[in-house]
């Protein structure tokens, strides 16, 4: 337990017992509440206000060319992503469950999976992987969407759309780049319990950036124009 | 009365070797952070006063043509954006570095080395959005930015490049300190000092700082967008592309309202120090004064479109805003009142902190009379973009918030120095100041209720303006003396102030239990809380006999540390540094500072894109992101403190 | 003692001093804001003697005397507590109550018969039209009296505040949206006002401003007729040499003398109508501008009265002035970015309400407006006159002193 991992410093007091970057996180956490919710709310109250095309859930006719923009949201596509980031989770779960639980014995009958279980190193690998895999279908859906004309100056959809999912990824990146820290130091001298709340402070942030698109797949893909 | 010169040696061995400038750049003890954020703010402070006095020489009669219209549109906007975020805002800072781990006894806040970032990326913003000035150049959009002006389209130079990256840096800074304090106050209390045993100033620090949390994340968004918009070409507030300017506008006053009671919050908490101790009674109705900052507070949030009543948004929503409006006039009411019967039958010491604080209860009467007259939108269609408004919030911030901090440092300036500021000049800076500032502002609501608009750099003759700006610019020119009364004294005091003992004005809290200036670990050893009012528990028990005393909290956290780090509730006598005392501290560190210069030069990048110079602007963004990625990584990779 | 001044201050508002005023009672909207702002006032000011009564006796009856008692500690009182937040509550409903009530009623949808006004904001003047007379002016607004008058507020560029204090509250114009304001000017008499605008609005800001009249209705009829008709030029015989001032109304000749003569100028014929502006006679000095020249500006007077419309309506319509301005009645000047100048001559003030409209200063205007107003949109046009916004001299192309005071007297002629 950490408590206990902060009592063995001996020096470090606290009011709830709870390691101060802990409490910090959540306030953290709270603040990127706030953050996302006006980046969601402008591109809903934009929404359906662009003056032209490309649009999000109908085809647009450009009326000077007469050239045709169909829909441009990739739904099945998007729900691939949104599928591994989820998996994302899952396997962060697993991984700070690795840690807290690295050095207790396995019970007696352990298949390969419980072995599998106890390796952070694998599940930090799993989580970084899907969120660099989430991050890929995320440059393909950019890249996609620019070749079929949206861009983030085109109108206010691709304005606020770009803005919202920009940032968002560009929160997967970081806590890519914080997992693969993690994982540096599993590499250099293995995670302890110890450092249950390093990693404790890494899951809770990727969980938050997941719930966080949760959000976003549902109010911008699912819910049509 | 018996001085005690506490000798402060302790503070002077902690950095031998180093220069003043180095043991500075390093620093991560809270209470030099806090007196190097005293100190800009003051000094952003007198500049944003004398801003101020240029657009009153300009406005001294009409048609007068001391300024040009662009000059006076800079100066305007920069008097706002200096005030508001780099007075009045860090001066708050001060007091939350300096008190918040005095007043909860901890020995520094959660995150020391954050802490010290926090500060350089304020200087450096500072510096950065004020600079411009000095050239002619500076933001003229209005401290509110309202698009589209704030847009490429119609502020196509570098102005408003200078406001919208400098608030962006200044908002880092903001964010990284609320994140801190809120840490320290909901998890660094001495065992004992639960919610409800808060020192009053801490109280309004920890309802200020989740404000800070939840609105300066909009403010961000909206400033990316603006940012965009000017650099990349985005639509966010382009009219053409059916942009709508009241998004801006919504973004900007979500966080603009809120940051209203950013700024008076912590001088309510001053003033609620002050009041009680110069009173010889505990503050009366405690728990309704923390319970109406926090109201304060919540209904902050819900109030935001009372600045846009003339934007058309239509019967139902100024009604709804408007009855918000009104309801926050009962939290601020029922502080008015707890602070007047803080005092009834108590036995009042005219200090000149007490005579601050006394003068905000009076001073902000009248801004909230003021601002029940624009909570009725119809009323408030007469009033709103005059001198009226400007009346309003200066009774508001100048009446409330700068006359609060001054009584927060005339009453905390012994506990920063060891000597007190002189009561003599004190008393003229308090009388000067007080007719001044009210010779200033009590006409401009004349002024506004005459027909006079706001953020006009000329008006013309025979509109029946002329007296009521002739008064404004006479106090305004009377102000500047008084102010350089205080700065003398502030200075003056630091070297030749009568040398003071721990606890010169008698006070309840704990920064008053140890020496001043504190020792770098402030307490040797950490105090157990008995009450609201510990020291009085210890040398007038009378005072406290009423209040609820317990010692809860102690077997937690003796059984967390070992009792050798904690002891009752007494007036610490230690004398030596926390070397000696095996007190771990954190080490002197310059990488946040490297780290602030980092985000700052890769902002400042950005400035050359629009003029299409592309070698020093991806020089400065590359080059600035490597150093603070660099200082960062080296940062995260350095324990705190040293191991000895 | 601060009470005493505010009351004696509010009593000399009314006044012929403050013209200005938010408190005059000539609208149904102003009344209901000042029946609001008085019973705040009400509220307001018991709360503030109480309260500041009760402050100042604390600190003078509490103060420490030597050798006083130590004081009694009470800590709070629930009953006390409860009363300061149920009274201040009590008293919000005072003023909500009539506050919702106005609201409504004020923002209710505008009477049927009031006249229709568009205002659209520009960076820095107004553009007003008149939908039901077909026609369109700048930075002069003339209303029936006892006639509810309706703003339609749109703005061309960056946002703007519409505002007559002695009239109603202000009203914003926002981009890609439509404001309404209406009132009803029922107990103005014949009188005028000043207007400005409210929303900052860049360089200019404070030189946005524009003038209102309230006239009866059939000086409003005569006005808005003529308005809508095309420009006559040249004006009739014994009007040409008129000076440069606007001429009292008593003077106006009918329309239908008016022979177009020049090559260019429009032939159709029109009903007849009568230039009539407010009399001058009763235009109260703070209609008047008074702002100063600069001194970086100058063209002699002789020159200036040397002017000739005839030659000036050649000039003018030759000159880059026609990019920008309208003058229905001459075809070559159709520019729309500027004010309309159809009935310049007709206005009291000019570069929205910044400088009488006179000769002098008009020859002055077009001489280098952006001397005269910062950040001003219309060029400087005077040959040799240095142009602050582009930083130039104006040199090819610039025109001299002897063509603006042509300009002038032609402008001046359109009535």
């Amino acid at each position: 337990m950490s408590a206990s991992a902060d009592a063995a410093h001996g020096h470090h007091y606290t009011t709830t017992g709870l390691d101060n970057r802990k409490i910090a996180i959540w306030a953290f956490i709270g603040s990127e509440c706030m953050l996302f919710a006006s980046l969601i709310s402008t591109y809903l109250i934009y929404k359906g206000k662009s003056l032209v095309g490309p649009f999000p859930h109908t085809p647009w006719t450009d009326p000077s060319s007469g050239k045709v923009f169909p829909a441009i949201l990739n739904i099945p596509v998007t729900s691939a992503s949104t599928f591994v980031l989820l998996m994302s989770s899952l396997a962060m779960v697993l991984a700070l469950s690795a840690v807290e639980n690295r050095g207790k014995p396995l019970p007696p009958g352990a298949g390969a999976w419980d072995k599998a279980l106890t390796s952070s190193k694998l599940w930090l690998w799993m989580t970084c992987l899907l969120g660099a895999g989430f991050l890929a279908f995320q440059a393909y859906e950019f890249t996609s969407f620019v070749h079929e004309g949206l861009t983030i100056r085109r109108n206010l959809f691709g304005s606020s759309f770009f803005t919202l999912t920009g940032f968002h990824g560009a929160h997967v990146t970081a806590g890519v780049i914080w997992l693969g820290s993690l994982l540096a130091i599993d590499y250099k001298r293995g995670l302890q319990p110890s450092d249950a709340l390093a990693v404790d402070l890494a899951a809770l942030y990727w969980h938050f950036v997941d719930v966080v698109w949760i959000a976003i797949f549902t109010l911008l893909y699912l819910i049509p124009g | 009365m018996a001085t005690v010169a506490a000798s402060p040696t302790y503070t002077a061995s902690a950095t031998p070797q180093r220069s003043r400038l180095m043991s500075w750049l390093t620093t991560t003890d809270h209470k030099v952070i806090g007196t190097l954020y005293l100190h800009t703010s003051l000094f952003f402070f007198v500049l944003g006063g004398l801003e101020a006095l240029l657009i009153r020489w300009q406005l001294m009669r009409p048609n007068s043509v001391v300024l040009t219209a662009d000059q006076y549109n800079q100066l305007f906007t920069m008097h706002g954006t200096t005030m508001v975020f780099l007075a009045i805002m860090p001066l708050s800072a001060a007091f939350f570095n300096y008190l918040i781990p005095l007043q909860i006894g901890a020995r520094d806040v959660a995150f020391p080395r954050l802490n010290a970032f926090s500060y350089w990326i304020f200087l450096l913003g500072g510096v950065f959005i004020t600079l411009p000035i000095f050239f002619w150049v500076a933001p003229d959009g209005g401290w509110f930015g309202y698009a589209p002006l704030s847009g490429r389209t119609y502020s196509p130079g570098p102005n408003m490049d200078f406001w919208v990256l400098g608030l962006q840096i200044l908002g880092i800074s903001s964010l990284a300190a609320s994140f801190n304090f809120a840490t320290t106050i909901i998890n660094m209390r001495a065992p004992g000092m639960n919610l409800m045993r808060m020192p009053m100033f801490t109280w309004m620090s920890f309802v200020t700082q989740f404000l800070i949390i939840l609105s300066f994340p909009v403010i961000t968004i909206a400033l990316v967008f603006l940012q965009f918009d000017r650099f990349f070409g985005t639509t966010f507030y382009q009219i053409s592309a059916g942009a709508d300017p009241l998004l801006w506008q919504h973004l900007f006053w979500i966080f603009g309202h809120p940051e209203v009671y950013i700024l008076i919050l912590p001088a309510f908490g001053l003033v609620s120090e002050v009041l009680p101790t110069n009173s010889r009674k505990p503050l009366f109705g405690y728990p309704v004064m923390a319970y109406s900052g926090i109201l304060i507070g919540f209904l902050g949030f819900g109030v935001w479109a009372h600045h846009m009543f003339a934007v058309g948004m239509g019967p139902i929503a100024d009604t709804v805003f408007g009855l918000t409006t009104m309801l926050i006039a009962i939290p601020t009411g029922v502080k008015i009142f707890n602070w007047i019967f803080t005092m009834w039958g108590g036995s009042i010491r005219f200090t000149a902190a007490m005579k601050f604080a006394i003068a905000l209860i009076a001073m902000f009467v009248i801004g909230g009379i003021s601002g029940i007259t624009h909570a009725s939108p119809p009323s408030d269609l007469q009033q709103t973009d005059t001198y009226y408004i400007v009346a309003h919030f200066h009774y508001v911030l100048f009446g409330g918030a700068i006359l609060g901090i001054f009584a927060g440092i005339y009453h905390y300036f012994p506990k920063m120095y060891g000597r007190t500021m002189n009561e003599t000049l004190g008393t003229w800076h308090f009388w000067l100041n007080f007719i001044a500032m009210n010779l200033t502002f009590f006409p401009m609501h004349f002024a506004g209720m005459l027909g006079m608009p706001r953020r006009i750099y000329t008006y013309d003759a025979g509109q029946g303006w002329e007296l009521f700006n002739m008064m404004s610019t006479m106090g305004a020119f009377l102000l500047a003396p008084a102010t350089l009364i205080f700065i003398y004294n502030f200075f003056r005091s630091k070297k030749h102030g009568e040398p003071c003992g721990p606890n010169p004005w008698d006070a309840p809290t704990l920064e008053w239990s140890i020496p001043s200036p504190p020792p770098e670990y402030n307490f040797a050893k950490i105090p157990m809380v008995t009450s609201r009012y510990p020291l009085w528990d210890l040398t007038h028990p009378e005072r406290t006999a009423e209040i609820p005393h317990t010692q809860t909290g102690w077997t937690e956290a003796t059984q967390q540390t070992g009792e050798h780090d904690m002891a009752p509730m007494h007036i610490e006598t230690e004398t030596r540094t926390a070397k000696e005392l095996g007190i771990p501290m954190p080490s002197s560190t310059i990488k946040p500072f490297f780290v602030a210069l980092g985000i700052v030069l890769m902002f400042s990048g950005l400035l050359f894109l629009p003029k299409g110079m592309k070698v020093p602007a991806f020089a400065l963004m590359f080059g600035g992101t490597a150093m603070w990625v660099g200082y960062l990584y080296a940062w995260l990779t350095t324990p705190l403190e040293d191991h000895h | 003692m601060v009470i005493a001044v505010t009351l004696l201050v509010l009593a000399a508002c009314s006044g012929g001093d403050y013209p200005n005023s938010t408190f005059l009672p000539t609208t149904d909207n102003n009344r209901d804001a000042t029946d609001l702002w008085n019973r705040m006032m009400f509220w307001g000011t018991i709360v503030f003697v109480i309260v500041e009564a009760i402050l100042l006796y604390t600190i003078i009856k509490y103060r420490r005397r030597p050798g006083g008692p130590e004081p009694e500690h009470v800590h709070g009182n629930t009953l006390m507590e409860i009363t300061w937040t149920l009274a201040p509550a009590l008293i919000l409903v005072f003023i909500a109550v009539p506050t919702v009530r106005t609201i409504f009623r004020s923002q209710a949808a505008a009477p049927a018969n009031a006249v229709q006004i568009e205002v659209i904001g520009h960076q820095w003047w107004w553009e007003f039209r008149y939908p039901e007379y077909g026609f369109t002016t700048a930075n002069e607004i003339y209303m029936p009296h006892g006639r509810p008058v309706n703003f339609a507020l749109r703005t061309a560029d960056v946002l703007h505040s519409f505002w007559i204090p002695a009239l109603a509250g202000k009203r914003d114009l926002i981009s890609n949206r439509t404001n309404y304001l209406w009132f009803t000017p029922d107990s103005t008499g014949e009188a005028a006002f000043n207007g400005s605008c409210n929303e900052y609005c860049g360089a200019s800001h404070a030189n946005m401003k524009f003038r209102a009249f309230t006239v009866s209705a059939e000086d409003f009829d005569t006005w808005a007729r003529h308005q809508a008709a095309n420009a006559i030029f040249p004006p009739p015989v014994d009007t040409a040499a008129a000076p440069a001032t606007v001429r009292p109304a008593s003077n106006a000749i009918g329309m239908a003398q008016a022979v177009p003569a020049a090559q260019a100028a429009p032939t159709t014929v029109q009903a007849p109508t009568t230039p009539w502006q407010f009399p001058r006679e009763k235009v109260p000095p703070h209609v008047l501008p008074q702002t100063p020249i600069p001194a970086s500006v100058s063209i002699a007077d002789a020159a200036i009265a040397a002017g000739d419309a005839q030659r000036g309506f050649t000039t003018y319509s030759r000159s880059a002035c026609i990019g920008c301005h309208k003058i229905r009645g001459n075809p070559s000047s159709m520019g729309i970015l500027g004010p309309d100048l159809t009935h310049v001559g007709s206005r009291f003030t000019i570069a929205s309400g910044l400088f009488p409209n006179d000769a002098k200063h008009l020859a002055h205007w077009i001489k280098n407006a952006r001397a005269m107003k910062p950040g001003s949109l219309m060029q400087t046009l005077g040959k040799g006159e240095h142009d602050p916004i582009m930083n130039i001299t104006v040199q090819a192309g610039g025109l001299t002193d002897e063509q603006i005071a042509d300009i002038t007297a032609y402008l001046l002629s359109l009535k």
